[in-house]
């Protein structure tokens, strides 16, 4: 019995410590960005260290966790689903990390007049991630109000993409000085980003499918 | 000559095992919240501990239905219920052990033209459906109480598994504890009146002739679980409703409630000394009981859950079974008295000493036999356990010794 609750315990903090390096890393990729656009590329340098570590974490606590949860035999009829549910939150900080791995990698122009409108879009993205995170934890501990919490992460998806195609619209039709190449180089940026949201929308579906499985 | 005799009886108890052991840890197993290997050998120990103490109740009610007053007649109506019970099975139609013995002793004393009591029988019969019924209620009560603790503790799932989960191995220990004190009876009953063993006295405690009689029962039931029931305990899962860990705890839990109260003659004193009627001692069917206790989730959570085509199945089982076994018995007594010439019994009053033939009076030497059987299976458990242990020790050392290598082959 001892074994059981030892495994429970371990297993409980690791959950909830992947979940911390999933909202930590949005808040960082979220700075990372801001400190991209404005030129403090210490500060920036210093960001993607810490998103790099932050998903290194999140990939072994999740490997761990599904270990876990195999060898223990721990909740065996939700096991794939929870599963399933932490892999797909976890692709949400890959594609933060990869995100501003490119950005460091590739260091894009942005024209100054649409540093705000990357800035928006890069929070509502991560917005949209951080409102997945507490109905994830919702869904251990009560999951009847997981589907009133997602709505936060529908909203964030869809202000997402209205500002992506805002954004893109600008850099196609309001940048002369850019040429076809840079522009091309910005929209990739704008699907990265934005690529974020429509991940965290991805698993809420999943996890809006998982509560109503547990309240049946 | 005398395991011989007891040969049926083993048979009948092994399939017992094989096939009501998957009603208390089916669920568990079924849905992977316990090993096979755990449930196995907690139900073997706990189902000879429930035969052994508490087996004495129900098989006296068994008794009175018919004495069955020659070792021939014992060993083939055991035969006969065993036989009912396995093909049965074998043909995946849901059996009840105690209907089948019930109907094999109706048989016995059609055949031996002795009058079968209509109190005792009514008795038996009336919690073949008071039972369900009481395990339906038990299970909607215990369902609803766990939902509502688990909705107004906003308990972790992974907690609230784990409880859940050592619920069900303990539900499960006292629910085989309660088929060997119960279903004991179907077993070993129709060879008491048969058997007169020395008492063997452990220093701490005695074992009397019937108490012998059950821990070899109990081992056939034992042995019918670790051999047999692996392959009904997962598909017991997909039965009647779906059930969720809770789901599986609870009805685990109201069976061996029932289980319990119709094998308890501390708890029918306790009712007497209360003014209210005593419960009778009678050994009911613990698959009909699980099947009230299933069926009572599923109404609670809306008929749209229930199969009703397992239902129907079950109920035409619950006919048939006493029927084919009592046919059986008769025909199976009327060949081995008039072809073998042994002797199956007569008609004679059960509480009349004079009227019991070929009593086996044991000597030392019998009891020697089951002092040394006792000593056997003691040391078997322990080895076994301490075994299991050590395997489980291992593999789980060998699995962080692999995720060790894994990171460090990632740095």
């Amino acid at each position: 019995m001892a074994v059981f609750t030892r495994t429970t315990k371990k297993l409980i903090v690791r959950i909830d410590e992947f979940f911390d390096d999933i909202d930590l890393g949005l808040l960082v990729f979220r700075e990372a960005w801001k400190a991209y656009l404005e030129k403090d590329l210490t500060a920036f340098e210093r960001h993607l260290i810490k998103v790099d570590e932050l998903e290194n974490k999140a990939d072994r606590l999740q490997r761990e966790i599904g270990n876990d949860m195999i060898t223990h035999s721990i909740m065996p009829q939700h096991r794939e689903d929870v599963v399933r549910l932490i892999d797909m939150i976890d692709e949400i900080i890959d594609a933060a990390k990869s995100n501003i791995t490119e950005l460091d990698i590739e260091r894009p122009e942005i024209p100054p007049a649409l540093a705000d409108s990357f800035l928006g879009l890069a929070g509502t993205s991560a917005n949209a991630g951080e409102e997945l995170v507490p109905a994830a934890r919702a869904y251990f501990r009560d999951p009847y109000i997981v589907r009133e919490k997602l709505l936060k992460v529908y909203y964030y998806e869809t202000e997402a993409d209205k500002t992506a195609i805002e954004l893109k619209k600008r850099i196609f039709r309001e940048i002369p000085e850019l040429d076809l190449s840079g522009k091309n180089q910005l929209r990739y940026m704008v699907n990265n980003i934005e690529n974020i949201s429509d991940l965290a929308q991805t698993a809420a579906d999943m996890l809006s499918g998982m509560a109503i499985k547990m309240m049946i | 000559m005398i395991l011989l005799f007891l040969a049926s009886g083993l048979f009948l108890g092994w399939s017992l095992g094989a096939n009501d052991a998957s009603n208390v840890f089916g669920s568990a197993v079924g849905s992977k919240m316990v090993s096979f290997r755990t449930a196995a050998l907690i139900a073997s120990v706990a189902v000879i501990l429930g035969a052994v103490i508490q087996g004495a109740g129900a098989a006296d009610t068994l008794g009175k239905l018919g004495s069955v007053n020659a070792l021939g007649g014992a060993f083939t109506l055991a035969l006969a219920a065993a036989v009912t019970v396995f093909v049965m099975t074998k043909f995946a139609l849901p059996v009840s052990t105690t209907q089948a013995i019930v109907g094999a002793i109706i048989g016995w004393n059609f055949f031996t033209g002795n009058q079968t009591d209509t109190g005792t029988l009514s008795k038996i019969v009336i919690t073949w459906i008071t039972g369900p019924v009481l395990g339906a209620v038990f299970a909607v009560l215990l369902f609803i109480l766990i939902i509502k603790i688990k909705k107004i503790s906003r308990i972790h799932l992974f907690r609230f598994e784990s409880i859940i989960r050592a619920g069900l191995i303990i539900t499960g220990a006292f629910g085989a504890y309660s088929l060997g004190a119960n279903n004991i009876a179907n077993v070993m009953g129709v060879f008491i009146p048969s058997f007169s063993l020395d008492t063997i006295d452990l220093r701490y405690f005695t074992l009397n002739s019937s108490q012998q009689l059950f821990l070899l029962g109990g081992l056939a039931i034992a042995v019918g679980i670790i051999t047999y029931s692996r392959k009904v305990m997962d598909t017991i899962g997909e039965n009647i409703v779906e059930l969720s860990p809770e789901g599986a705890m609870v009805v685990v839990l109201s069976q061996s409630l029932v289980l319990f109260i119709f094998s308890s003659s501390g708890l029918s004193s306790l009712f007497v000394r209360a003014g209210l009627p005593p419960i009778p001692m009678v050994p009911v069917s613990s698959s009909q009981v699980i099947v009230g206790c299933v069926i009572g989730i599923g109404l609670y959570k809306g008929a749209r859950n229930i199969n009703f085509r397992i239902l129907g199945e079950i109920a035409i089982g619950w006919v048939s079974t006493p029927l084919i076994s009592g046919l059986l018995a008769f025909f199976s007594l009327f060949f081995m008295k008039n072809l073998f010439g042994i002797n199956v019994g007569q008609k004679g009053s059960p509480a009349d000493p004079v009227s019991i033939a070929s009593t086996v009076q044991s000597g030392a030497a019998v009891s020697q036999i089951f002092l040394h059987l006792l000593a056997s299976i003691i040391l078997a458990g322990i080895v076994a356990t301490a075994l299991y242990f050590l395997f489980e020790w291992r593999k789980e050392r060998e699995f962080r010794k692999s995720e060790k290598r894994f990171w460090e082959n990632m740095k």
